[in-house]
């Protein structure tokens, strides 16, 4: 809209109008033609992110029979949830979903527990600036840290303390490694409420713990709920920690039911999708929910997105 | 406190990881630095880290100029706001698939004889052997980046175009009131404004696609051979696999050198930009 203006306006006061309104027109000619490759582009583009998607769920829903078919099939001629049935139940992987969620839950709350207690006293109480940037970039810098490389001694650490197998164990590393980000997302959050609002409240009698839970928590109670959504998330997906500290359905979350399919000598297609579709759809959902705030989660607050 | 909790889960096992590198495998005691100084003789480690560095190079650089160009593409040309959202929606899914499940997307399109890639080949003319994705050093390492490009070419995407919305409107006008071309905006304007940006997706890509394991284990479990044995995948079967977690320990020191060093040179730009 705003191109088509002010490529107007130069062209409006000439008197040999005839040469720049020919030059106008090609080059409008050209931007749309432009325009309309870029659009092309795009929707060839969401078709590749949206396809295998598609295909994943459509298999998921084929009968075993109609796996191996010739063409393949686009669509499921006889849907069934046979798949699902199959290697949820069948397979015994609902223990390891069951696992996952309490995981995952643990996880959450320990987390945004900890990242409170840390977020707040560096955004209200008095703490000395060098400490502070100290602390933050220390945080920043565990984001990069690989986990492989964490990983060889904790696990040599865990099974010295005999929390090898148990889901304890990956309850506390998720929360471990959950922290840094949720640091910084809710530093971001409570930097945002004004001091004074905070200070009224202890005008009218109230503690700090009175007023920090009934005046600033509601406050940032969407950045605190986005924070558990993403912790969540990234505990779901998780898969190094889980396929190294844990050994039998006991402690093994859902990532690993997953994978332990895709390993196996002969692959059941149409279970190891219905697998796939399960593990995907629970953090996309969830995200989607708290979606503006995942850029800025994946980027410890630098890029604020609204949309 | 809970910086304690930190410490403890983070600083401690990393004492202890330096202890462990100074130990001899099996026999134990005192090693000095010869785990350290066995790195350079092992011919594994550096097949390794040649793979590694191909995948970091390709998948970074792809994801990297896809992203931009799309991101002032969509800029330029999507403008209502349903389009927008849409585009946002598109590209925010496959970030928050796990990547397990992308692995398993990608294994299901590329089976050889009935995956539907193949088939779609087929359909286009292709007429020859259906190709084994997974079984050719170079089609598994195509596989394995493209799996990544999928996931995390949106990451930049989504930096980058947030990056776009906060460039003036009215110094983009004035620039095309002045005749320049979009070459010129995006040189002189916009790029200005996304150069932080940018250093903070590649930093972000660099240490990611160094560290990647997840959806590669699913898709080669580092093979065919050790072509896609990167370096966290071959720390994972030495230390895991052959049990020696002394070795194992020394690389990933290295690996922590490493990551460190970018830390600091980025750190002071990343933390102002981010802060």
């Amino acid at each position: 809209m705003t191109n088509e203006v002010h490529a107007a306006r130069p062209a409006a006061p000439a008197s040999p109008a005839q040469p720049s309104v020919v030059r106008r027109v090609r080059t409008r000619r050209r931007r749309n033609a432009v325009r309309g490759l870029v659009l092309a582009a795009l929707g060839a583009l969401a078709i590749a992110y949206l396809f295998p998607f598609v295909w994943m769920i459509s298999t998921s829903l084929k009968p075993t029979s109609e796996l191996y078919t010739q063409p393949p099939t686009f669509f499921p001629v006889q849907p069934t949830l046979d798949a699902y049935q199959a290697a949820l139940i069948g397979a015994g992987n609902w223990v390891l979903l069951r696992n996952s969620v309490i995981v995952c839950l643990s996880a959450v709350a320990l987390t945004l527990a900890l990242a409170l207690l840390i977020a707040y006293p560096l955004t209200r109480l008095r703490v000395a600036p060098r400490f502070r940037r100290g602390l933050l970039s220390w945080l920043l810098s565990l984001r990069f840290l690989p986990s492989m490389v964490v990983v060889i001694p904790i696990f040599a650490t865990v099974r010295t303390v005999g929390l090898y197998d148990r889901l304890i164990a990956l309850i506390l590393i998720y929360a471990a490694f959950s922290l840094p980000f949720a640091v910084w997302m809710l530093k971001g959050f409570l930097q945002e409420v004004p001091q004074e609002i905070e200070d009224a409240a202890f005008v009218d009698g109230a503690g700090r713990w009175r007023a920090f839970f009934r005046i600033l928590l509601p406050m940032v109670s969407p950045g605190v709920l986005a924070a558990g959504v993403i912790t969540f998330a990234l505990a779901w997906s998780e898969f190094l920690y889980a396929l190294i500290l844990t050994a039998t359905p006991r402690s093994q979350t859902f990532s690993i039911g997953v994978w332990s399919f895709v390993t196996e000598f002969e692959i059941i297609w149409n279970q190891m999708a219905a697998l796939g579709v399960v593990s995907a759809l629970v953090p996309i959902c969830l995200l989607l929910f708290s979606r503006r705030y995942v850029i800025s989660a994946l980027t410890f607050g630098a890029v604020r997105d609204q949309s | 406190m809970p910086v304690l909790f930190l410490l403890t889960v983070v600083v401690y096992p990393l004492f202890y990881a330096i202890a462990l590198s100074l130990q001899y495998y099996r026999i134990g005691g005192f090693a000095g630095l010869h785990n350290f100084a066995f790195a350079f003789q092992d011919a594994l480690l550096g097949d390794s880290l040649r793979a590694t560095a191909i995948y970091v190079g390709l998948a970074m650089s792809v994801e990297c100029l896809l992203g931009l160009v799309l991101a002032v593409a969509v800029q330029r040309t999507v403008k209502s706001v349903l389009g927008r959202t849409l585009a946002y929606l598109l590209f925010i899914v496959p970030m928050v698939t796990p990547p397990v499940a992308a692995g398993v997307i990608f294994r299901l399109m590329l089976i050889p004889d009935y995956g539907i890639v193949n088939v779609l080949l087929r359909d286009v003319g292709y007429r020859g052997q259906p190709i084994l994705w997974m079984s050719s050093p170079a089609m598994a390492m195509l596989s394995v980046v493209t799996v990544d490009v999928w996931q995390w070419m949106p990451f930049v995407f989504l930096v980058l175009y947030a990056g776009l919305q906060a460039v003036p409107l009215d110094v983009v006008e004035a620039a095309e009131v002045d005749g320049a071309g979009a070459w010129a905006r995006f040189r002189h304007i916009e790029l200005p404004y996304l150069k932080p940006l940018l250093l903070l997706v590649l930093v972000f890509r660099f240490t990611d696609t160094l560290r990647v394991f997840d959806h590669v284990q699913v898709l080669t479990m580092g093979g065919p051979g050790a072509s896609t044995e990167f370096l966290s995948l071959y720390l994972y079967s030495i230390a895991f696999k052959f049990s020696n977690l002394n070795y194992a320990s020394a690389i990933a020191l290295y690996v922590v050198i490493v990551i460190s060093i970018v830390f600091a040179l980025t750190s002071r730009y990343l933390t102002e930009e981010i802060a």
